[in-house]
């Protein structure tokens, strides 16, 4: 520090008499064009970002080759089987369904978590089999919806299981279309 | 007057510096989080679930599905990847006489990366196609909506075999949101008959609702951990 100090002091830099004072730089730089390019590949990066990745939710799928005697049975008390339908449609029974239909409920993926919740406090651990079955308009995230569902609400044991046609039948009438027979359905 | 004049003779220079310091540490944050989605042929969105585990992308064999039900496979690019592209392309086209040269089945792993979706009879015509031709080509997706001729089965069978077995450590389901379920169960059905039972849903995220079960006890262990 003092060299330089010392350095300063020895060398031209005292403004002696006649020495004209050298006319100072303007020391900014125009940044306009940098900040410019700067927004620009901002902008890019955050078109281009995808923050949210996906995650993978794991499902493990029965092997349907599994002889009858080997297959789980549901306990029909504990059963709580829950239909897909187009427009996000979610219709519901408990047990069996009456043959006259009477415990068969139409709801929505709101209230239906209410009913899982309320038939999960009010059954057994063991019992408790929830069984989806999505009718073949009910769409993809319907049934994910559903899968998650059970995550949510830390349902053990559930099954995806293809929609009978009596009840793909109910779910006809209850949606107001004329209660075809789904042969041009699969 | 001359007062007005030194007024109107102030300097318009703004210090950017500031400025300039905010703007390039947002570019950097933007540039270290930045990864490139790899490029898809198809456009696909996803559900949302709760689920929070991180999608592999080593060894990865997936099955996408639009919202029209084309249906597409597709191996990671990785070398586990490629080597099981390499065996699928080898094996079925031995299984289907279908004849492919070593080019075309170089093609198989390369188109693989992006998704490969034509029906078995199509996949010769298919795989002579250049990287431009096939970024143009609109793919009839696999075949799977009838069960006797679901040919997704066929493309994983020929995996498995060529393989000898061995699954792919990450299989993964790519579906629409708007696909029908009956597309998702035949494909099911194609991953079950060839004893694929374990594999993994691609969704996205999603906070758990609050007062659910699940939410209560990730709170409880959340605690327990601090």
């Amino acid at each position: 520090m003092a060299e330089i100090a010392q350095d300063g002091g020895g060398g031209g830099h005292k403004k002696g008499p006649g020495v004209k004072k050298q006319a100072r730089k303007e020391a900014r730089v125009d940044m306009t064009p940098m900040v410019d390019l700067g927004f620009l590949l901002i902008t890019f990066f955050i078109f281009t970002t995808t923050i949210n990745s996906p995650k993978a939710f794991k499902l493990n799928v029965p092997d349907d080759s599994a002889k009858d005697e080997e297959q789980t049975q549901a306990k029909a008390s504990g059963a709580f089987t829950v239909l897909l339908s187009k427009g996000n449609h979610v219709y519901y029974y408990e047990g069996q369904l009456q043959s006259d239909g009477s415990n068969f409920k139409s709801s929505n993926f709101k209230e239906i978590r209410n009913e899982l919740l309320r038939k999960k406090a009010s059954t057994a651990e063991k019992d408790l089999v929830v069984i989806i079955k999505p009718n073949e308009e009910a769409n993809y995230k319907n049934v994910v919806d559903m899968l998650d569902e059970m995550q949510i609400l830390e349902i053990k044991r559930y099954a995806v299981v293809d929609i009978a046609e009596g009840e793909n039948a109910l779910i006809r009438v209850t949606e107001g279309s004329s209660p075809t027979p789904a042969a041009g359905g699969k | 007057m001359s007062k007005l004049n030194k007024i109107a003779r102030k300097s318009t220079w703004v210090d950017m510096t500031a400025f300039v310091d905010v703007s390039f540490l947002i570019l950097t944050f933007f540039m270290l989080a930045t990864k490139f989605k790899p490029p898809e042929v198809v456009n696909i969105d996803n559900p949302k679930s709760v689920s929070s585990d991180k999608v592999e992308d080593k060894d990865v064999f997936k099955v996408s599905f639009d919202k029209n039900g084309r249906v597409f496979i597709s191996f990671s690019a990785d070398k586990d990847g490629r080597e099981k592209a390499q065996l699928t392309a080898e094996v079925l086209g031995r299984q289907k006489g279908l004849g492919l040269t070593p080019a075309e089945i170089s093609n198989f792993v390369k188109f693989s990366s992006g998704g490969i979706g034509v029906p078995v009879t199509q996949l010769k015509s298919f795989l002579a196609l250049s990287d431009a031709e096939y970024k143009a080509f609109k793919q009839p997706g696999i075949p799977v909506s009838d069960t006797l001729n679901n040919q997704l089965n066929d493309y994983i069978n020929a995996l498995l075999t060529g393989t000898g077995g061995r699954k792919p450590a990450n299989v993964m389901l790519n579906g629409d949101n708007g696909t029908t379920y009956p597309y998702f169960k035949n494909v099911l059905a194609a991953f079950k008959k060839n004893g694929i039972f374990s594999f993994k849903l691609i969704t996205a995220m999603e906070g758990v609702p609050t007062g659910t079960p699940l939410y209560k006890r990730q709170k409880e262990q959340g605690g327990q951990a601090k």
